[in-house]
């Protein structure tokens, strides 16, 4: 049975590129064939994050308009064997995608055995956002700990109980998981962002995860890796985290409590 | 219906209107629109579209001059369509038609009450018909009263006609809930929650975890720009109407739960 997991926000800016590319990446380190379609028409990232523009010659709009076969626009990971990345459309008409298009493609990547669709899904809460979450199973609502994002999330939170597929056939409802990224312990500590906990009271879906803010994302993004495979760094651990808990696994939360710096640290300065 | 029947280019048909009226106390826009503010919070979408009827029952127009273009487009501004006005003095009616605006005086509305009176210059008495985003299909009338198992989200509202509605698990701020009688809600209660929307005065509201934006009862508004209460915020709380006429105002008390 394919799972489809779209990863969305409301907010722009997030991080669901990130999340969807480290996610995707996951399933796919732990045996999952997982394919991860960028639906941000126009702006084009998820190439970019896992490092596979330049391979790019088919997107998901060729697919859909019938001008490329899918296993032609699918293009295999360079990191993992299992997965596989269906790039978006460089055109400008987000109304590109249509439902049953969507529904197409989606379909074949079942019959194709995929275990995992992850969906990335542009910002807002227009077409595309919609189409993005059409067809899900399960959504990974990616939050910053601050309020205008908390707001969009609960928005968009709102359109899954409405638009989706599920809501709309009266199957049971989408699968709900937040994941609070970008998060700075000492920030919430001095009181400039919400806590993880007050950003889970606010929207009261179970809590995925917590992902800090590292430099390393901006490192990993440069590179085309996917975070989750800089070893060592506490985003490729909590990312790793995250996947566990999604299979069902219990993790205890890691990096959201602020250490402050110790005696010998204030005396002496230096890291 | 024969056949024939559809092919006429136009065809009449019975439908009975969510409509708002809005009881004018005061035409003066500027006026109007510090009230409306208040009132509403500084939230221009407040209303969603909904056709207005303008009642000029409890108002009187001696000095004889409406500024119909300023009062129309404040009214716009918050997202109510003027569709017509009532009660209005006869020479005021050509004006009002040169506006734009149906004589409705002797067309029955259907209200079930009398508007309630409240110190602010309108009082929306009927609720919105259509939601924004519609509410899925998890909400159930039975016996007159509505049951919402999963939270109200941002954007979402919720009408519970003719009866309470009782929410499971709570609702967000930017939601809205309406209900002609009552509103139970477990979890917390954030967005805005308006009982009695049809007039019912001695509805109340009820929540475990009370922290709205708006409350309103039978068309009394409270809003909380500088917060709630410290003494209610987050704790169980009951909205209700007390006094009568222009005293009438709404009551906000802890719920002693256990
Ligand atoms: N955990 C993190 N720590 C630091 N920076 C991060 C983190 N996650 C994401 N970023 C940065 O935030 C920016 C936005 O990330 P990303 O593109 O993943 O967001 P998005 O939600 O997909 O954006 P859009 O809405 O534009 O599609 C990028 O510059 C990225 O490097
Ligand atoms: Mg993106």
């Amino acid at each position: 049975m394919t799972r489809v997991v779209v990863v969305t926000s409301g907010k722009g800016g997030v991080g669901k590129t990130t999340t969807s590319a480290a996610f995707a990446s996951g399933l796919a380190l732990r045996g999952f064939k997982t394919a991860v379609i960028d639906f941000d028409v126009g702006l084009r990232n998820l190439d970019l994050i896992m490092g596979c523009e330049r391979r790019v010659v088919y997107d998901f709009v060729n697919v859909i308009n019938g001008e490329a076969k899918l296993n032609q626009a699918l293009i295999k990971d360079k990191h993992c064997e299992n997965l596989f990345v269906l790039p978006a459309s460089q055109t400008r008409d987000k109304d590109a995608l249509t439902e049953e298009g969507v529904e197409t493609v989606i379909r074949e990547l079942e019959h194709m055995g995929f275990d995992y669709i992850v969906c990335d899904s542009p910002a807002g809460i227009e077409r595309g956002a919609v189409m993005a979450l059409t067809f899900a199973d399960e959504a990974i609502v990616t939050t910053n700990p601050e309020v205008s994002s908390v707001r969009d999330s609960d928005r968009i939170l709102g359109i899954l109980q409405s638009k989706s597929k599920r809501a709309a056939e009266g199957r049971e409802p989408v699968k709900e998981h937040l994941l609070v990224t970008r998060y700075s312990p000492k920030r919430v500590e001095e009181g400039e962002m919400l806590s993880y906990k007050d950003v889970q009271e606010l929207l009261r879906v179970p809590l995925l995860g917590v992902i800090p803010e590292s430099e390393s994302v901006l490192h990993a993004s440069n590179q085309g890796t996917p975070a989750i495979h800089l070893k060592g760094t506490d985003v490729a651990e909590a990312y790793t985290d995250v996947v566990a808990r999604f299979l069902g696994e219990e993790r205890a939360l890691r990096f959201v409590a602020y250490e402050k710096p110790g005696l010998f640290k204030r005396l002496f300065g230096g890291n | 219906m024969s056949a024939a029947s559809s092919n006429r280019p136009i065809e009449f048909r019975n439908a009975s209107l969510g409509t708002t009226v809005a009881v004018l106390r005061e035409t003066h826009p500027p006026l109007l629109a510090d009230a409306l503010h208040k009132m509403l919070g500084g939230m221009p979408d407040f209303f969603s579209g909904e056709p207005a009827i303008l009642d000029f029952a409890e108002i009187s127009l001696d000095c004889g001059r409406v500024d119909w273009a300023g009062l129309l487009s404040l009214l716009r501004r918050f997202q109510l369509q003027p569709v017509g006005v009532r009660n209005l003095p006869g020479e005021l009616a050509a004006e009002a038609r040169r506006a734009g605006l149906a004589l409705l005086d002797g067309v029955p509305l259907g209200e079930r009450s009398t508007p309630p009176a409240t110190p602010a210059a309108a009082a929306p008495t009927a609720p919105k018909p259509a939601p924004a985003t519609p509410a899925p299909a998890l909400a159930a009338i039975q016996a007159g009263t509505m049951f919402v198992d999963r939270p109200v989200r941002s954007g979402q509202q919720i009408y519970a006609r003719g009866g309470d509605l009782v929410l499971l698990a709570g609702m967000s701020n930017g939601a809205e809930v309406i209900a002609d009688g009552s509103i139970h809600c477990y979890g917390p209660l954030r967005g805005r929650a308006l009982a009695g929307a049809q007039g019912n005065a001695s509805a109340r509201i009820v929540a475990t975890n009370f922290g709205p934006e708006i409350v309103s009862i039978a068309g009394v508004y409270k809003t909380f720009e500088q917060g709630v209460p410290a003494s209610i915020a987050g704790k169980p709380a009951t909205v209700r109407m007390r006094g009568a006429g222009n005293e009438q105002k709404l009551d906000i008390e802890p719920l002693q739960l256990d």
